[in-house]
């Protein structure tokens, strides 16, 4: 408790440097941005923008990277209420209620009940990180080769198990990111495995490659369809951007439900941002008075879902920092970062980088502070975004794109590289595979691969190991368990979440 | 039809995984799995969601649900348009280098303005040289990246 304390009071000193607060800003107004783009999500937004910080401070660099992310929940409200389309995948929810509340000329409430929401969900779920990681991360500490085995194959099952349709095709996507991890000279043995004879891929496939293929070039050519198919609606915002005194009534129970809803689902490895929404989405429907309000612009289902979805976000931060397990797709992004910069997140992480964990939990109250109001004055200025010709943005979208894979290391290989992750990224969307789990299984191969031979090397080659350990165990139970569930479970889902789910994690 | 042929695919594609996993040497000193072990449960682990996809796939096959996947992808009128932007941008690609940064890139971008912005020459030219440009700006002069010169020289 009172290390955290001092922790984040230092924190807030790294954070509050001019350097760090622009760069701050400089993430989450490009987390705004890219959050009313529709077809551009915050994977895909991270990953173009990490080539640029490449020569920065890791931790000036992660503030930035971090803002892009939550930037991106918040923001994500303003397209699913003035556009009928969520901005990311993770608004699904908001559009059920927001849509209609702007039709009926509550646009301006509704995008402030969102950005509310947004805000005090976001800093409740920063204050709980602030004080859950150091304890967990302490726990953490303990854990052996076994017990990281265990959690790595927990996290990498319920992410296959809980996103998209399709159990097959959830393992399917996490397999493919651990075959693609393991190109490359093997660590402990110093061996090339599946290169190729291609010198080039001696040191593996970047997974910045992978991230801007699968996720920034594939998304091209949905914007290409977009294009092709014709323009949208956009609803105008009337009046001013705030709630009735009726209308907070109904809505700050909500926030707070949602928010509770959120945080543990952040803090579940697998459950992204969209997931959290449905569920915050679906209890109040249950707790409400009128139900049947719902989907016809109640305010309360945009406060829950938003809120909800900035919870998820700071819970994903919870075990990204304390224990190395990214809890989404866009938080394995930023564990890619992480990687790239040479720094390992994990326990250790708040006894060897002091500065910039608690620099970077810090800057998230700032960020979230920088959020109302580039979200509640600002927020027409940032509609303006929408009125970029589509044609231009996927133009400029390819042009990052190459540059910023070819400067990662100066290789051609890299772009060619990207592109074939983009054609597989494209199949992936056709195919309805979701790339959550590939992302996942690429960041979390080498480390699960080095666990599992640390633990047989332990053992002499018992594979028993894994299971003597009581908490490995447990996981490894916990892990088949949600397997066989999604095995037999017969899968409901709407037919907006089925899009959702199928494009984009949180 | 077509998670049919995926899960063919991924069955080969394990297949010849496995197949390129065996033909490691092993290398056993102080490690009993040596570099082999791991990739080879990958392997086992692709071949079996392939088959748990024949076996999902079956399940369904009864239900005949329309295809949930987007309906807009796989248009044979896009797909033809798509094709063409991924080979423009091989092309760019393999241009990158031979020809530079400071020429291929606005006429890479140029050409696809054109056609997805249309007839809007003077918008198009500046977004292509100014991206051009900003992007020079950003990676070479802040970063120290250094951009092909091609055929300007380096």
């Amino acid at each position: 408790m009172s290390e955290s304390l001092h922790g984040i009071l230092h924190g807030l000193a790294v954070a509050g440097m001019p350097i760090n607060v622009l760069h701050t800003l400089l993430g989450v107004f490009i987390g705004t941005m890219i959050s009313h783009l529709p077809g551009i999500g915050p994977s895909a937004g991270i990953a173009l923008l990490i080539p640029v910080t490449f020569g920065m401070d890791p931790a000036t660099a992660l503030m930035m990277l971090a803002g892009i992310y939550y930037g991106c929940m918040y923001g994500g409200a303003v397209t699913a209420i003035l556009l009928n389309t969520p901005g990311d995948a993770a608004a699904v929810m908001t559009v059920l209620d927001g849509y209609p509340l702007a039709r009926q000329g509550r646009a301006g409430a509704a995008l402030a009940i969102a950005a509310v929401s947004s805000f005090i969900a976001g800093t409740l779920g920063v204050t709980a990180l602030t004080f859950v990681a150091v304890p967990l991360a302490e726990l953490a500490l303990q854990f052996g080769p076994t017990e990281y085995f265990a959690l790595m194959l927990f996290a990498l099952s319920m992410v296959s198990a809980l996103t998209g349709e399709s159990l097959a095709k959830g393992l399917l996507s996490v397999f493919l990111g651990l075959a693609v991890a393991t190109i490359g000279i093997d660590p402990q043995s110093g061996r090339p495995r599946f290169t190729m004879g291609m010198p080039e891929l001696q040191e593996g496939v970047s997974f910045l490659v992978v991230v801007v293929g699968l996720f920034a070039l594939a998304e091209v050519s949905r914007m290409v369809e977009g294009t092709l198919a014709g323009t949208m609606q956009i609803v105008r915002v009337k009046g001013r951007i705030w709630f009735t005194r009726e209308e907070w009534r109904e809505a700050w129970p909500a926030i707070f439900r949602g928010w509770g809803v959120g945080f543990f689902c952040g803090a579940a490895p697998g459950l992204g941002g969209t997931i959290s929404a449905m569920l915050a989405y679906i209890t109040e429907t249950k707790v409400a008075k009128h139900p049947e309000r719902f989907g016809k612009g109640a305010i309360a289902g945009v406060a829950a879902p938003e809120a909800a979805v900035n919870g998820d976000a700071c819970g994903a931060f919870v075990h990204l920092l304390a224990l190395g397990i990214p809890g989404s797709g866009s938080t394995a992004v930023i564990m890619g970062a992480f990687i790239m910069y040479g720094i390992q997140p994990g326990p250790m992480l708040f006894q060897t980088h002091p500065d910039l964990v608690w620099g970077l939990i810090a800057s998230m109250y700032v960020g979230n502070l920088m959020l109302l109001v580039l979200n509640l004055p600002l927020v027409g200025l940032f509609a303006r975004v929408l009125y970029v010709p589509p044609g231009i943005l996927l133009v400029i979208i390819l042009g990052i794109a190459s540059v910023g894979v070819y400067s990662f290391n100066t290789e051609s290989l890299n772009l060619y590289l990207a592109l074939l992750f983009g054609f597989i990224g494209y199949l992936f969307r056709l195919l309805d595979i979701p790339k959550a789990p590939l992302i996942f299984g690429l960041i979390l191969g080498a480390k699960l691969e080095q666990a599992f031979r640390q633990a047989m090397t332990i053992s002499s080659g018992d594979p028993m190991i894994f299971v003597r350990s009581p908490l490995a165990a447990g996981l490894i139970l916990v892990a088949i368990v949600s397997i066989a569930l999604s095995f037999w479970a017969k899968r409901k889902s709407t037919a907006a979440l089925r899009g959702a789910l199928a494009t984009e994690p949180g | 039809m077509r998670d049919w042929l995926l899960a063919i695919a991924i069955l080969l594609g394990a297949t010849v995984y496995l197949y390129a996993d065996s033909r490691l040497p092993r290398l056993a000193i102080g490690d009993p799995m040596g570099p082999r072990a791991f990739p080879a449960l990958i392997g086992i682990g692709l071949l079996l969601s392939g088959l748990l996809l024949i076996l999902e796939t079956w399940r369904k096959r009864a239900a005949a649900a329309p295809h949930a996947a987007d309906a807009a992808a796989g248009d044979p009128k896009h797909l033809k348009i798509l094709l063409a932007l991924a080979a423009w941008t091989a092309l760019y690609y393999v241009a990158f280098e031979p020809v530079g940064y400071l020429i291929a890139t606005p006429i890479y971008l140029f050409a696809l303005l054109a056609f997805f912005n249309p007839r809007r020459w003077l918008v198009n030219s500046a977004v292509a040289l100014g991206f051009t440009a900003s992007a020079y700006g950003v990676f070479a002069g802040l970063l120290n990246v250094q951009l092909p010169g091609g055929l300007l020289g380096s």
